[in-house]
């Protein structure tokens, strides 16, 4: 039993195709079976030109079970989050928060994270911001912080009582 | 003493899978009365009716209770099987174990035991059935059919030769409906008008229809065989019988070439006096009363100048609505669509842009007798467009806006862009984008074909937004069969918007007492096999207004619908059922709250014969649709239902719970 | 003074410093008090690719923050006030996760109850302050041809309620009318300013960012308006970078909407940060500047 992709020979994944379904009935309320491959999104998608994202394929892939391939791929990281699919789709699908899941599930299983967002992620744990405060230079070729700017200090959050580590070993 | 016979219905594997139909036979023999208890696998067969009539025979039972589907599909053949072997149709009554139980449950037991007490409840109530007689109503042998499209025209035409006298009423100054705004028809591109103004010719010549248009129904009494109808006809503030159509009075309005034109889609102006369109039946003239100068200010120059330029002097400003009863025995609602205002789709631009229209917008440009006499040419630069592009399921099979099929955009398009090639030749690019092409009907697919072949570029796909530039219009789409995002640079967008019902489609039903289905039209009674009847007996429903769809299929649904209609108007009288209201005079205190409750005025308050001073409830037979609102809220009693008296009810409901 | 819970979120304190000083020193002008809200952390968007319930978790106890002084949150940053709205909305409709995130918070005895309204510069200008009020404390009008940029988590998803209407967006328009200003509309009005993938790739996003900028330019505009810190890095911060990839000359002025507001009402440049902008804000011919 099961279906087969002849270009990938990669197999239908009927389980964790369930799990990114549940994932996402928690979070919102649009299922992706109810896609018929219209491309509307694809045809919007801001990441489409540069970086060939192509939102309905995604969600034809997850209709058939076919995770692995996508949760290896890079493609999955080049959503812009515009919603523009989520907010145009005639039927409800939302590729955008099947990608936000798909990059979740990368996440959890181990694959590497791109870019930046590790050093952003141990940010958060640390201070609870992505960022420490940053110099910027003004027109005039200085360099100011925010105190030299009169802006009142930041008060981040208490590392004693932060309960961020916790959630962000958790699972949804 | 009634003596009872009890049939229990396998139907098939539908109730004895999960009903014990044995045990049920067996419980149901025991019950008191019941002197003889059958079960058999189809009941509603001619066997299972043979059955039943023997054993009405053999056993001279005058009581019979069947367990089996839904009334609502069998109780009608029930009766009239019990009623062959001389029992009152009416001292039968039907248990429901297949919707209201085997199909509800899974657990055997538990619906076997389900099973017996509504068997046990529908017997208590048998036992105190009565013979009753059915009602017969005068057949008024005519028929009223409202809106005037070619769904309209049809079914007039078909009823009269028939023999039957019909009233056909038309909101609009003309008769002619969307057919009339047509260019060419598919897939045989006939000329639209061509086909449709002989039957228009007909309508008008006919001596058994009488044509009220510009007209409206106001209200409807009655029921199936004798409704009373209540007509407003409006002012066209001319003298029908003086003019002449002539059109001298229109030339010479002040407001020549300032009102916008409905017939096309406001794309061209009219004066304020005006036919619809050259072919208009009747071809007489209207003043409309809403840009009128005369009308709307109370003057008009020294005087009307319509009034001045008009020989057979046909003008009347003094004319007032005119309203006017008539009873028929059937009504046919056939008023058609309305197109979904793409303006809802923001993201398409349709109210940015002039060079973005409507497939019924394109339509009317395409027409020679449209606004630019059959031209194709952009709003913006009034010059011809090089590229032209369709985009379909503007609106459709969309879950924010329609969520249905509008069924005809796409053989409609590739209409559109089959006379657009056809008119501009090569010179032009013309693009579509589809979702699907769904060319299912008689001749459709090898029009699909031919369009194929004509250097048409098909795109699998949904534009995003479309951008209306300073010169042009662009769009992205990705063409899911090649898999490439392309950008389409055009001159002329053709959006393809849905079908929805007229505005005032739900209240028309309303005033019908007809249902509405969730996406606006009107409810057929079945969607299989009762597609052109209302939900209410004696009303039928043709065309658009019912669901979108194409010409043929709402000529084939029109026609359909005035055979239903004609077989009723054939008959002299009508049987209607026994389940009316009854007052007991000496309960009744004259309270008043059941005239109050009933939805089709069927009860009034009289003063009572034998009492003076006194009033009681009298019920109209003929009104009364047994809906049984009355005789709940009745605080005396005295209201009872026939067929559905408390007591009945009453020893149904201890049944149930013993 | 209607006073609202200031949240910060994380670029606008640490970095886009010129939207902060325009907002605070702009807005007590209109009868706004902004009152800090201490212990707020980054709202949790830009992790969410991450971990979504890191996300929800961020976000719902910022909303806590300003619950616990009673009062409504004014989020400056899109990003920020589409992470909070979009957390109210989930956990509205999902009481098993809110139990679950509340748990949490308990330990810093903070409780999400979602009462709080959230707010953004938009909306809390438009319907808020209201173009009347805004009209009469105009003292020096902002004579400009305008484009404005809403960006994406202001105007979508619709569904759970954003501040202006997802696809025609007109509330910044009026504010700028009132403010003296010319807004035109233009073909690529709704398109993104590439920031969510700078991070991991930076040439694609600012490759975004230039082609807006450039169709703005080439539309004759004399600035472009924004009301995001992270719109406003891309499209002023990065301006030069952007030009650079797509091999163009870009020089097109870049606001916060706060900054011209200021200017209309006649506060000093320096005071708005128009010093820290890096766009050439500070070379365009207006008179008050």
């Amino acid at each position: 039993m099961g279906i087969k992709d002849l270009t990938t020979m990669g197999e239908s994944q009927v389980d964790i195709k369930n799990e990114i379904r549940q994932r996402m009935d928690k979070l919102v309320e649009e299922l992706p079976d109810f896609c018929f491959q219209c491309g509307k999104c694809t045809s919007g998608c801001e990441a489409y030109k540069l970086l060939e994202l192509e939102p309905h394929r995604i969600v034809a892939l997850l209709k058939r079970g076919l995770i692995d391939e996508m949760i290896n791929s890079d493609v999955i990281w080049t959503c812009m989050s515009c919603f523009k699919c989520r907010e145009r789709c005639p039927q409800r699908v939302a590729p955008v928060d099947i990608l936000f899941s798909l990059k979740n599930l990368s996440v959890l299983q181990g694959k590497q994270i791109p870019g930046k967002f590790t050093g952003m992620l141990q940010s958060i744990l640390s201070s609870g911001l992505i960022q420490g405060i940053q110099e910027v230079t003004t027109c005039d070729n200085r360099t100011v912080t925010r105190d030299d700017l009169g802006l009142p200090s930041l008060i981040t959050p208490d590392s004693g009582s932060f309960q961020v580590s916790k959630i962000a070993i958790e699972k949804i | 003493m009634s003596r009872i016979g009890v049939f229990i219905c396998h139907c098939g594997i539908n109730i004895s899978s999960t009903v014990d139909t044995e045990e049920l036979r067996r419980f149901s023999g025991e019950l008191a009365n019941v002197v003889v208890s059958k079960d058999y696998i189809y009941l509603c067969s001619d066997a299972g009716a043979k059955l039943i009539k023997n054993t009405v025979k053999e056993y001279n039972l005058d009581t019979i209770v069947i367990a089996s589907c839904s009334p609502k599909m069998h109780e009608h053949t029930f009766r009239s099987v019990v009623e062959e072997e001389g029992v009152n149709p009416y001292q039968m009554e039907v248990a429901n174990i297949r919707e209201q139980c085997a199909w509800s449950h899974e657990d055997k037991e538990k619906a076997t035991q389900k099973a017996k007490s509504l068997v046990a409840g529908a017997v208590a109530k048998a036992r105190l059935l009565k013979p009753l007689k059915k009602q017969k109503v005068t057949v008024v042998p005519q028929a009223l059919v409202i809106g005037g499209g070619i769904a309209g025209i049809q079914a007039s035409l078909d009823i009269a030769e028939a023999g039957f006298k019909v009233f056909l009423v038309e909101k609009t100054p003309s008769i002619g409906g969307r057919m009339a705004q047509l260019d060419k028809t598919y897939p045989t591109l006939d000329c639209s008008a061509c086909i449709l103004t002989p039957k228009m010719m007909e309508v008008a010549n006919h001596p058994h229809i009488t044509l009220l248009s510009y007209a409206q129904v106001t209200n409807i009494q009655g029921s199936i065989g004798n409704y009373t109808v209540a007509i407003t006809k409006k002012p066209r503030y001319i003298d029908v019988d003086k003019c002449t159509g002539c059109g001298v009075c229109a030339e010479a309005c002040r407001l020549k070439g300032k009102i916008p034109n409905e017939f096309d889609m406001d794309m061209a102006k009219r004066a304020a006096v005006y036919v619809p369109f050259p072919q208009a039946v009747p071809l007489k003239y209207t003043i409309d009363d809403q840009t009128c100068l005369y009308l709307t200010k109370g003057k008009c120059g020294p005087s009307p100048a319509c009034l001045d330029a008009c020989v057979p002097k046909a003008i009347d400003f003094t004319q007032k609505p005119e309203t006017m009863e008539i009873n028929v025995g059937a009504i046919l609602v056939a008023t058609g669509y309305d197109l979904f205002d793409p303006s809802a789709v923001h993201e398409y631009g349709y109210s940015r842009s002039k060079d973005i229209i409507t497939n019924l917008e394109f339509e009317r440009m395409l027409s020679a007798s449209g606004p630019t006499r059959g031209d194709i040419l952009r709003f913006s630069t009034e010059e011809k467009p090089r590229s032209v592009t369709f985009v379909l399921c503007v609106g459709s099979r969309d879950e924010t806006h329609c969520t249905y099929c509008c069924r005809i955009g796409c053989m409609s398009a590739l209409k559109q862009a089959y006379l657009l090639r056809e008119k501009m030749g090569r010179d032009i690019e013309v693009n579509i984008c589809y979702t699907d092409i769904r060319s299912f009907g008689k001749g459709y697919e090898e029009f699909y074909r031919k369009l194929r072949g004509m250097d048409i570029n098909f795109f699998r796909g949904r534009p995003s937004d479309i951008r209306p530039l300073a010169d042009g219009v662009v769009m992205d789409i990705f063409d899911t069969i090649t898999n490439k995002l392309y950008e389409i640079s055009t001159e002329m967008v053709v959006l393809i918007p849905a079908l929805i019902p007229r505005s005032d489609a739900v209240d028309l039903a309303r005033l019908l007492n007809i249902s509405v289905s969730a996406d606006g039209f009107l409810l057929e009674a079945h969607p299989k096999l009762r597609p052109m009847d209302a939900s209410t007996d004696g009303i039928f429903i043709a065309g658009c207004c019912q669901g979108p769809k194409d010409i043929p299929d709402t000529v084939a649904q029109a026609s359909g619908a005035a055979v239903r209609a004609t077989s009723i108007l054939s008959k002299k009288e009508l049987e209607v059922e026994p389940i009316y209201v009854e007052v007991d005079k000496d309960l009744c205190s004259g309270c008043g709250v059941c005239a109050s409750v009933c939805p089709y005025g069927a009860i009034d308050l009289q003063a009572d014969p034998d009492k003076p001073g006194k009033q009681i409830a009298v019920i109209n037979k003929v009104l009364c649709k047994g809906c049984g609102l009355c005789s709940a809220a009745c605080p005396s009693g005295s209201l009872q239902q026939l067929g559905y008296k408390n007591g009945q009810l009453v020893a149904m409901i201890d049944a149930y719970l013993e | 003074m209607k006073q609202y819970g200031f949240y910060l979120g994380c670029l606008m304190p640490t970095e886009q410093y010129a939207y902060e000083l325009s907002l605070r020193e702009t807005l007590p002008h209109l009868d706004i008090e902004l009152i800090d809200l201490p212990g707020a952390s980054c709202c949790g968007e830009p992790m969410k690719s991450i971990n979504q319930l890191m996300t929800l978790y961020l976000s719902a106890r910022n909303i806590a923050i300003a619950e616990k002084k009673s009062l409504d949150i004014f989020a400056p940053c899109a990003m920020c006030h589409l992470a909070l709205t979009e957390c109210q909305h989930i956990l509205q409709h999902n009481e098993s996760m809110k139990n679950r995130i509340n748990s949490l918070l308990a330990q810093e005895d903070l409780e999400m109850k979602g009462t709080s309204r959230i707010f953004h510069t938009v909306d809390l200008l438009h319907d808020v302050v209201g173009l009347d009020l805004l009209k009469h404390a105009v003292k020096n009008p902002v004579a400009l041809k305008v484009a404005t940029h809403y960006g994406c988590h202001l105007i979508r998803p619709s569904e759970i309620g954003r501040p202006v209407d997802s696809e025609n967006p007109q509330k910044m328009e009026n504010i700028l009318i009132t403010l003296g200003a010319t807004p035109v509309d233009y073909p690529q009005k709704l398109d993104c300013c590439g920031a969510p993938i700078l991070a991991h790739l930076p040439e694609s996003a600012l490759t975004k960012t230039g082609q807006k900028l450039q169709a703005i330019q080439d539309q004759g505009f004399d600035a472009l308006v924004t009301v995001c810190p992270w719109c406003q890095k891309m499209f002023d911060a990065r301006q030069q970078k952007a030009g650079e990839i797509i091999a163009a000359t870009l020089n097109i002025p870049v606001f916060y909407l706060s900054q011209l507001l200021g200017l209309a009402l006649g506060i000093d440049k320096k005071k708005l940060g128009l010093h820290l902008n890096h766009s050439s804000v500070n070379s365009l011919e207006v008179e008050e500047l």
